[in-house]
């Protein structure tokens, strides 16, 4: 039986008699437990260079824009082990935290550099141009904007020769929990592409963990 | 009690400081012929009490000014002579006197009266003698007295009783009792008003009741009294707070009267003198603030009232000890204050206090909740306390010899370990820290028991590979002890804990679990009569059968007993928190092998020869969408089109109606459940759908 699909994805403005919610929604793909692998590329001008990455989603708090856990860079050069990184992230949803950074370096050029980069950010730009974004209702747009900042070492110590300096535009997508991402570091390659899809783990299918904190 | 005979007469000077126990002067000067007699009267005696009982008046007064004399202040002689009898004994000479059988009685009135109401101050055993005495009816008389001093004594020693929790509900409902008690405050007698408030503060607990006293004048008497006397101020506030507590009309009556004169009036209170009137003023304004905050932003003192109760807990004994409770209170859950509170350097203020090596139970227990919820909510306060010096003191407190304060320690430790980032530190799972949690799992106090549970339960997160640490230490054993507890409360927290510790945890831990716990017991407590506990073993199990392939086989062992179990529970769950982790546990098992998604069909479809409807597509209408999604989530997996038998579960799936209840499903108003239900219509369509 066809069934006419009403696509209202995209983003609207936040109207006066808006009384509902206007930040992401809960996505089961973006929850605790949740796991995500793909590469970062570092290439540089001498050199073409990908690291494997895996994500692991720890802690998840809709309600103060919070996400946090685990990254894993596997080949990295001079490390002998992979190296783990422990990040929280600014989950972008007007209410919280808007697609300015206001820190960490950024400034708003660089936020509008970096955002445009996600095709799915251009039915937002003008919005994010005009006010940050605070209008919009991002409600039941189909993709999550986050930025992810490395807070420490989980498995090395500080002079494993990485720096977590920087930090990462990040763009989910609640359809199939693919992320990408730019690590922006002043001091670092620009534009470091962080490609990462969600993993089955072996199965052949999806399954779900949780823990809540009492 | 009798209807009200209270006298209006103008007051005659006299003043006592309420709630403090202070003897009549004239009772306590002994003269100089009677200080040795004194002296050797000043252990409890029979001979004593006996002397209660003479019918020579002189002797009578007295011994009850030597019983009185010495029990005041002394907790350790009232009980002995509560064992000796002396409270029936005082008991009979009030009522004798009273019934006028003693001539020229009124010094053996007051001095009765002022026993018994000794007798009752403080003391629980105390308030429970004069009430199994019969007192009560002949105190309440005494109000009728036209001698000042009688009222005065008969008016404190009632209130000595109504300040205590066993003294008998008056019930304000009722007229005769209500105008009683309204003749009470309205008379000039400043004890005689203390006594309605202590009633009021005592007895008034409904809406109901605090509507009545509302309607018949109360609150307005009582917001007068903010402007008398100090006795009359401190009375009013604590009887302010019981009729406003959690009732936004006579809150807002009290707010808004005068445009706002009484709310204004109690916030000077804060700046008074008096360390008591000052907290009674706080403690008021937090009821208010639990009513509506609005009230003390409109006010600016939201941040002021933190400060002042900080600064209380530098008053020795009871305020200092209350300060930290009523802060507790004011922050409880509002995490706008929490930041306040933080900012006010609370932390460090509450911490200064720990470091007292002579800190009495009390104050210790009130400072680690306060501690416990300031760092509730926010990462800020817990990363500030957890480097501080003194959080070493918290832990040193799981060891104190007061279990309320072994308790407030597991409460703090559990509100310092919401922290994500800590836990994934590790910070939380060393040996100094979850030893001693662990011995407090067989605490002989309950309330401890599950104190030290539920901080257990956020500790055993840990995300790092410690968790082998916590098996080592004997964790796991102990929890599952706990998990066959006749006590639900310690099932469910047990439970949670150990879902919490196999929530990605490795096989060898998971492994342990399952062995120990074992899949029968498992299976029971999933048809546990609480629904709570339920909920938590479905949770274990989902969490149990996530990771490793290999994994999902625990819910087949014993002739599948655990996945039998999930079946009979999702078609009769009592909860939608039930039935969304059977769902999920469901989804898992569907994210397996071919044999494992069969398997699941063959319980999704068991028993439906009669033609009754799947209870998925009751799920899949559900009002809940965390239901809707964990539900989507299992057909996504059972029509993976990478497995072989998809096609064939597909179409098993169309016939008994799922399909077509997903295409009505394509707008879902939850995002989640919308977007999952476009990628079963997706890969349906592969199957020619």
């Amino acid at each position: 039986m066809p069934v006419r699909v009403v696509d209202s994805s995209a983003p609207s403005q936040v109207s006066g008699g808006n009384s509902g919610s206007t930040c992401p929604q809960p996505c089961t793909l973006l929850s605790v437990g949740q796991a995500f692998s793909g590469t970062q590329n570092v290439s540089n001008v001498q050199k073409d260079e990908a690291w494997r990455v895996n994500v692991r989603i720890q802690g998840c708090d809709l309600d103060h824009g919070y996400l946090c856990g685990t990254m894993e860079a596997l080949n990295v050069p001079m490390a002998d082990t992979p190296v783990i990184t422990f990040w929280e992230g600014e989950i972008v949803d007007t209410k919280n935290h808007t697609f300015f950074t206001g820190k960490w370096e950024a400034t708003l050029e660089d936020d509008i550099r970096h955002w445009s980069k996600f095709p799915s950010f251009s039915p937002l730009q003008s919005q994010v141009e005009a006010d940050g974004g605070k209008s919009l209702d991002l409600s039941n747009y189909p993709y999550i904007f986050m930025r992810w900042k490395e807070l420490y070492f989980v498995n090395v110590g500080t002079d494993c020769g990485l720096t977590i300096a920087g930090f990462y535009y990040v763009c989910f997508s609640c359809s199939d929990g693919s992320i990408n991402g730019f690590y922006y570091d002043p001091n670092s390659s620009p534009f470091q592409k962080l490609e990462l899809k969600s993993t089955n783990e072996g199965r052949s299918g999806f399954s779900f963990s949780s823990y809540q904190l009492q | 009690m009798a209807k009200s005979l209270v006298k209006t007469e103008r007051k005659q000077g006299f003043h006592f400081l309420f709630p403090l126990e202070i003897p009549l002067a004239s009772a306590t000067m002994p003269t100089s012929a009677s200080v040795s007699a004194a002296t050797s009267a000043s252990r409890p005696s029979t001979d004593l009490v006996a002397r209660l009982g003479s019918s020579d008046r002189e002797v009578q007064l007295k011994a009850l000014r030597d019983v009185k004399n010495q029990i005041i202040g002394n907790r350790t002689k009232k009980l002995t002579y509560i064992k000796l009898g002396a409270v029936p004994a005082v008991a009979s000479v009030l009522s004798d006197a009273i019934d006028g059988s003693v001539c020229g009685s009124s010094d053996l009135l007051v001095q009765s009266a002022a026993t018994l109401g000794s007798f009752a101050c403080g003391v629980d055993a105390g308030v429970r003698a004069v009430l199994d005495a019969g007192a009560l009816p002949y105190l309440v008389r005494l109000l009728s007295s036209s001698d000042e001093k009688v009222i005065d004594s008969g008016a404190r020693s009632l209130k000595m009783v109504y300040q205590s929790k066993l003294a008998p509900k008056y019930d304000v409902l009722q007229k005769s009792n209500m105008e009683f008690l309204c003749s009470l405050l309205n008379s000039e007698n400043e004890n005689a008003n203390g006594l309605g408030a202590s009633i009021i503060t005592n007895s008034c607990k409904t809406s109901a009741e605090q509507k009545a006293l509302c309607d018949n004048g109360v609150l307005t008497k009582l917001i007068d009294f903010l402007d008398g006397s100090m006795i009359q101020r401190e009375a009013s506030l604590e009887s302010l707070a019981s009729i406003m507590n959690e009732n936004g009309e006579v809150t807002s009556l009290f707010v808004e009267y005068e445009r706002g004169q009484a709310l204004g009036l109690l916030v000077k209170l804060t700046n008074e003198r008096s360390a008591r009137t000052r907290l009674l003023a706080c403690e008021c304004l937090i009821i208010i603030s639990n009513v509506s905050s609005r009230y003390l932003k409109w006010k600016g003192i939201e941040t002021k009232l933190i400060s002042y109760l900080l600064e209380l807990l530098e008053e020795p004994g009871h305020i200092g000890d209350e300060a930290s409770f009523a802060l507790s209170n004011y922050i409880e859950d509002k995490e706008d204050l929490q930041k306040l509170a933080c900012d006010a350097n609370a932390i460090d203020v509450l911490c200064t206090h720990l470091q007292n090596q002579l800190l009495q139970p009390k104050r210790f227990e009130g400072i680690l909740l306060a501690l416990a919820n300031i760092c509730s909510r926010l990462e800020i306060c817990r990363a500030k306390l957890l480097h501080m010096q003194e959080f070493n003191s918290i832990n040193d407190a799981l060891h104190h010899d007061c279990a309320d304060v072994r308790a407030a320690a597991c409460i703090c430790l559990r509100s310092v370990s919401r922290s994500v980032q800590n836990l994934s530190a590790g910070f939380f799972m060393n040996e100094k820290i979850v030893m001693p949690v662990l011995q407090l799992l067989h605490d002989p106090s309950l309330t401890v028991q599950l104190a030290a549970l539920r901080a257990i339960g956020n500790i055993v997160v840990d995300f790092r590979t410690h968790k082998s640490r916590f098996m080592k230490w004997g964790g796991v054993k102990q929890l599952i002890q706990l998990s066959m507890s006749m006590n639900s409360a310690i099932r469910l927290n047990s439970l949670w804990a150990l879902k919490n510790l196999t929530f990605e945890a490795d096989n060898q831990c998971k492994e342990r679990v399952f062995r120990e716990l074992t899949a029968s017991s498992l299976a029971s407590l999933i048809c546990d009569p609480e629904p709570c506990v339920q909920e938590q073993a479905l949770a274990l199990v989902r969490n149990l059968i996530d990771g490793s392939l290999d994994s999902i086989e625990y819910v087949f062992v014993e002739g599948s007993i655990i996945l039998n179990a999930i079946g009979r529970h999702l078609e009769r769950a009592s909860t939608a928190e039930c039935k969304v982790q059977g769902m999920y546990v469901l989804s898992n098992i569907a994210s397996g092998s071919e044999i494992h998604k069969d398997s699941l069909m063959e319980l999704l479809f068991q028993d439906r020869e009669n033609g009754d409807p799947l209870y998925i597509l009751n799920f899949l209408q559900s009002n809940d969408s965390h239901l809707r999604t964990a539900s989507v989530w299992v057909i996504v997996n059972l029509t993976n089109p990478s497995c072989l038998g998809a096609s064939g579960r597909t179409v098993k799936l169309r016939n008994a109606g799922v399909i077509s209840q997903l295409k009505n499903m394509v707008n879902d108003p939850c995002l989640d459940v919308k977007l999952r239900v476009r990628t079963v219509l997706g890969q349906c369509m592969t199957f020619g759908e």
